[in-house]
């Protein structure tokens, strides 16, 4: 398969000289921003300019202080001379093809510079996509009979918002004060929301779900793949895509300016240095981190939904045995119960009664079923690289229970 | 140090636990080991279990594998779980299967075999007879004459509105007489029952 040139594209996406009037504020010192993270071909004519700005900055210093205190965020110039911004590049160790300034772009929020040329909107909403596309294909073959609440919920874990905040905070950025143009390019500039704000206040509304103003009416389960985003929650215009209008005016909290910086980042490495590398970052910064899914599950009646599988894939029902039991008349039994069908044993559990001690069977058997993971994993996205083995269907069959 | 070192070591037969109880003065002395922590110590010292040790067949370097006995792992899959096409089905083989699961006691006295014996005509018949009455069709009384369990009178069908509220109104008037421990052991017992199914 042959590689797509990636340049291309981001040249495309980052459009270096675009200029959308209609939505620019008027005004003078608009004329002199230029968008200086090409690509890395022109990125290096770029740096003997630099060398020459530095020498003759001298005579520039009152105008171009003055010059940086009216713009919204950091010139694009202040990223080469950041130390923060060049330790946080070697610290994630990012590849030496993705520039200081997409890295500095990647710092500025939508709510401190509503500028789409300078932001990090577009780049955070790749790198969304790529995250949940890297995410969702390896949890569904990695557990092919995964429940999708459980899907949605491990989703969450990675790539969730609260996740993207705890890893941003783990790899040292700090969040400037107030957002401005003298602000240090290495730090992440947002705009707060005050004190005191409820930002969930209010329902979801706006949302592409028919009869979304019926609040008794169930939501199930399926329908939310197709109506809700990644993590099953519904998402609206008052939700995380919210205008920039309202995000200039309320701010945004600093969870979500987190996750919006990890989610640029991710869309950066992607356009400038490849997929590959995308891909490689992805299994060393997020996938490496440990979720154990079998504390995920939540069984309401497990014994029941065992019957119906059982039922459902023609094995023998199951009975319940006890395999150990010691201290039946004191205060402190403990019961070690056996679920078997036929011969085999399906899963086995303690517990301070009969009852406990087959309810948790019961789940560590239904468990067994819903964490199911077959040898040697390949996820589709594998197909990408260059000599890759003729691609096997994953394994598919009936998966989740239903009562 | 010095005087430890001369000091004689005392005789063995002179261990107050070893010295014939005949003797009075004694008795109070026996019940020092249990207080000496070198002596308690000394009885807790036990042998390592054989498998831990080198076989006398078997000389050359092995591994080692006694894991404590812990909850089997839900990463496992059961066999039976496995799609016929894995390969760990075969690898398996017949080593997983234990056969003595035919002589394990079951955890309820009584397997209750499932019957089916009901046709649609009954269940109208207990349908119309707890809407009729059902102060004295209660589901116990309609599976006691219908030999069947009340669990399938529940699940074929509903009391009606006003039996409901008399049965709500009976509830609320018991909860009412309970104290503070009560209510609290039975909510601690429902949030219990709750944490099975989340396996903590």
């Amino acid at each position: 398969m042959k590689r797509l040139q990636l340049q291309r594209w981001s040249s495309s996406v980052l459009s270096p000289r675009a200029r959308t009037g209609g939505r620019l504020q008027q005004h003078l010192y608009y004329n002199l921003r230029r968008q200086s993270t090409v690509s890395p071909a022109p990125q290096a004519e770029n740096e003997p300019l630099f060398e020459e700005q530095s020498l003759n900055s001298s005579t520039h210093i009152p105008q171009s202080s003055h010059f940086k205190y009216l713009l919204p965020s950091p010139p694009v110039e202040a990223a080469r001379e950041s130390a923060k911004l060049a330790a946080l590049h070697a610290r994630l160790y990012l590849p030496s093809r993705l520039p200081l300034e997409t890295l500095a772009r990647s710092l500025v929020d939508a709510s401190a510079d509503s500028n789409p040329n300078f932001n990090n909107e577009a780049l955070a909403t790749l790198g969304n996509d790529l995250l949940s596309h890297y995410t969702s294909e390896h949890l569904v073959c990695t557990y092919p009979r995964l429940p999708l609440t459980v899907i949605f919920a491990a989703m969450y874990a990675y790539v969730g918002p609260k996740s993207l905040a705890a890893m941003a905070k783990e790899w040292g950025v700090e969040m400037a004060a107030v957002p401005g143009g003298e602000v240090d390019p290495g730090l992440l500039q947002f705009k707060r929301v005050l004190p005191g704000t409820d930002v969930n206040a209010g329902p979801v509304t706006g949302t592409e779900r028919p009869n979304e103003h019926r609040k008794s009416w169930r939501k199930s389960m399926t329908s939310r793949v197709v109506y809700d985003n990644e993590y099953g929650d519904p998402v609206g215009v008052s939700g995380e895509s919210a205008t920039p209008e309202s995000q200039n005016t309320q701010g945004v909290t600093a969870e979500h300016a987190n996750a919006t910086f990890v989610r640029a980042v991710m869309g950066a490495i992607y356009l400038h240095a490849g997929r590959p590398a995308a891909k490689r970052f992805f299994e060393q910064h997020f996938l490496s981190r440990h979720l154990n899914i079998s504390d995920l599950f939540n069984f309401s009646q497990p014994a029941r939904d065992l019957s119906r599988l059982c039922a459902r894939e023609n094995f023998e029902p199951p009975v319940a045995k006890i395999i150990s039991e010691t201290g039946r008349k004191s205060r402190h039994p403990v019961f070690v119960v056996g679920i078997f069908s036929g011969q085999d044993k399906l899963g086995e559990g303690a517990g301070a009664s009969l009852l406990e001690a087959r309810s948790r069977a019961a789940v560590a058997a239904l468990k067994g079923w819903y964490l199911y993971s077959p040898l040697n994993v390949r996820v589709p996205s594998s197909m990408e690289e260059e000599g890759a083995a003729p691609w096997k269907p994953v394994h598919v069959d009936l998966g989740e229970v239903i009562v | 140090m010095a005087t430890c070192l001369t000091a004689p070591k005392r005789p063995f037969l002179a261990l107050p636990s070893f010295v014939p109880s005949s003797c009075p003065s004694i008795t109070l002395q026996t019940r020092r080991h249990q207080s000496s922590y070198r002596r308690t110590k000394q009885r807790l010292r036990v042998k390592p279990d054989a498998s831990f040790g080198v076989s006398s067949t078997q000389f050359h370097d092995q591994i080692i594998h006694n894991p404590p006995s812990s909850a089997p792992s839900v990463y496992h899959t059961p066999t039976k779980f496995l799609p016929l096409d894995d390969v760990r089905r075969t690898l398996r083989g017949a080593s997983m299967n234990n056969g003595n699961s035919a002589q394990l006691p079951s955890v309820f006295k009584t397997s209750v075999e499932k019957r089916y014996h009901l046709n649609p005509s009954d269940i109208e018949e207990i349908r119309r007879l707890r809407l009729s009455d059902p102060m004295t069709w209660s589901r116990w009384k309609l599976a006691k004459r219908f030999d069947c369990s009340p669990m399938f009178i529940a699940m074929v069908c509903e009391a009606g509105p006003q039996k409901k509220e008399i049965q709500k109104q009976v509830l609320e008037a018991v909860q009412s007489r309970w104290g503070t421990k009560r209510r609290m052991a039975r909510e601690d017992r429902q949030l219990r029952k709750e944490s099975w199914g989340r396996d903590e």
